[in-house]
């Protein structure tokens, strides 16, 4: 392939940053390759970033030294995880991805809906596992109650929101949030959802929480997850990456038996299954992907 | 289509006083680029350029645009293929080429929004073809970038209807071929093979505008028309479509056309689709920039 083969579908150089070491692009392939989570080539400097905290920290200088240390024994596993969380640290905040929303309220709740009105009971289950400091579980909640007088009109909602984390679920429980967590949060969404705390942050109104059960779960509890059925759809983002593969196919494999047939499951916006559970369906919506349990009547199954 | 249905477009087509004159080097540009097998001599394409002034002019601008970043603007099309890549100019000479053939008006379709899916669509099923080794990555470059010419016939032939299919795939939120065949009773596929074969392209790329929403009706080049037909669905489904929402769920891999290219194209079954859609997007912005350098002045991105 010519060098003009390669690059023509991705960007040409911005003017004003330097071009990232060639050595970036290897590592961004490995924590693909490990992980599912893939950084864009615009976003590779956030990757270089990472590293190169992580590099100070390790003593090595160059970006070629931080990858043998990435690869070689026996730092390689302690040191991915230790690069893993540079990478997705402080990524929350409520809000985050408007694409998996729009798919949320705009196909998959009128689908689940019309399949379960033949059904009895009008409830819809939505777990947030990896549910950190809220913002994912009141982000959700919020949406679910803009349809209360539309598409939900006379359904029981149930958000669980789990963590592994008791700090974070007690801050998820406060529901308190400042600058940095509301910034993709729209005034209109302020005025509706949320009360002054102090002169810095806002609080999550009671008709919201109410929607949610907060608790800890470690998603590594066999006896646990057995016990999380029923669900319409799952969110769990960014969490898979702390597990090794086995754990995390075992995980997998509970939240496809935690869906109902015709949920749900969604990952990070840059996370991928990586063939992880050959069950569910890759399906696509505008600007977001996710993982979809075939319906009874799909004959998908 | 029913075959009156069928004639008055071809009618229409043949009639409309502004259609699309094609700028003359284009045509042998696509075939000198498209030819399966043979290496593109630079001298030929630079050669054929220098036929068209305005074409010329205006590639040589836009490869001066801040988006490539380049610290001396080229002085000539070999220059600037030089800096930038065959490819690259190749793609911004077509677009030239159609942005002259199309130019913008107030029509239902906003140009530079149809230029973007049209283009990105173009760069998908080349690296499509590519990841597939599938042979011929420029045939599907064009077939991406021609697919959907049909709705820039409609824009011009049949303003009016298309105008209102325009209006209800908005405000329903439905695919525009569902749109187009709610309220005119034909599709931008109808049209289009109109005036392919006024254009008189390739009987390749006739069956893709043809047949690329319905990829089991084509009868030959088969695989194309679905390599393009997933491509096309990718970009709506990666900010490169029309510019509203398309209320829908895609299923790529349970699709017919999906099924139709692995058997063409076992190599398919290994493919990595989540990442070929993150790699998609690291494409977006350049053809957001590019469009924009080549039709001037858009609206922000949708």
């Amino acid at each position: 392939m010519t060098p003009a083969a390669q690059t023509a579908i991705t960007p040409a150089a911005s003017p004003t940053r330097e071009p990232v070491d060639p050595v970036y692009r290897q590592i961004r392939d490995l924590v693909y390759k490990v992980s599912g989570i893939y950084k864009a080539e615009e976003k590779l400097y956030l990757l270089a970033d990472g590293c190169a905290r992580r590099m100070k920290q390790v003593q090595v200088r160059t970006p070629r030294d931080y990858w043998d240390h990435l690869t070689a024994q026996p730092s390689r596993d302690g040191e991915l995880r230790q690069l893993l969380n540079e990478i997705t640290i402080g990524e929350t905040y409520l809000f985050r991805s408007p694409p998996q929303l729009d798919a949320l309220r705009k196909v998959i709740l009128p689908e689940i809906v019309a399949e379960k009105t033949k059904q009895i009971t009008k409830r819809l289950r939505i777990w947030s596992a990896g549910c950190s400091t809220g913002e994912e579980s009141y982000t959700l909640a919020m949406n679910m109650l803009e349809e209360r007088d539309r598409l939900l009109k006379g359904w029981t909602v149930e958000i669980l929101a789990t963590d592994l984390n008791d700090n974070s679920v007690e801050t998820a429980k406060a529901g308190v949030y400042g600058d940095y967590a509301l910034r993709s949060t729209t005034d209109y969404f302020k005025r509706k959802y949320f009360l002054p705390f102090d002169e810095k942050k806002l609080q999550v109104r009671p008709e919201v929480k109410k929607l949610i059960t907060f608790s800890r779960l470690n998603l590594q509890d066999d006896s646990k997850m057995l016990f999380m059925k029923g669900m319409d759809i799952i969110f769990c983002c960014n969490v898979l990456i702390y597990f090794d593969g086995p754990s995390k196919t075992k995980v997998i494999n509970h939240f496809f038996s935690n869906l109902n047939f015709g949920g749900y499951f969604f990952l990070g916006t840059s996370e991928s299954l990586v063939k992880l559970n050959e069950q569910f369906h890759l399906v696509h919506f505008p600007g977001s992907i996710a993982y979809w349990k075939p319906s009874l009547s799909s004959g998908k199954l | 289509m029913i075959e009156s249905v069928s004639t008055a477009i071809r009618e229409r087509v043949q009639r409309i006083e502004a259609m699309p004159a094609i700028p003359a080097v284009f045509l042998p540009l696509l075939k000198m680029l498209s030819d399966p097998g043979k290496d593109v001599a630079l001298d030929e394409v630079v050669r054929l350029i220098s036929y068209d002034n305005s074409i010329a002019a205006q590639c040589m601008r836009v490869a001066s645009s801040p988006l490539f970043g380049l610290t001396h603007a080229p002085t000539s099309i070999k220059s600037a293929v030089i800096s930038l890549g065959l490819r690259r100019v190749e793609t911004i000479l077509l677009t030239c080429c159609l942005g002259q053939a199309f130019p913008a008006k107030k029509w239902p379709l906003d140009p530079v929004v149809f230029w973007r899916h049209s283009m990105g669509c173009a760069l998908v099923c080349r690296k499509f073809s590519e990841k597939l080794r599938a042979g011929d990555a420029e045939t599907a470059y064009m077939a991406g970038l021609l697919h959907d010419i049909g709705f820039m016939v409609n824009c011009l032939a049949f303003p009016e209807e298309f105008q209102r299919a325009m209006v209800r795939a908005v405000q329903e939120e439905v695919t525009l071929d569902t749109a187009e065949l709610a309220t005119m009773g034909f599709t931008h596929c109808d049209t289009g093979r109109a005036l392919a074969d006024k254009w008189d392209l390739s009987q390749d790329l006739v069956e893709v505008i043809a047949h690329h929403h319905a990829v089991e009706q084509s009868q030959r080049a088969q695989p194309l028309v679905a390599l393009v037909h997933l491509s096309d669905l990718l970009c709506r489904m990666r900010g490169l479509g029309y510019g509203y929402y398309e209320r829908q769920r895609v299923d790529l891999l349970s699709d017919p056309a999906w099924a139709v290219l692995l058997k063409a194209q076992p190599a398919l079954e290994e493919m990595d689709l989540v990442r070929f859609t993150f790699e998609l997007d690291e494409g977006v912005a350049e053809i957001h920039d590019l469009v924009s350098a080549v039709l001037g002045p858009a609206p922000a991105r949708a």
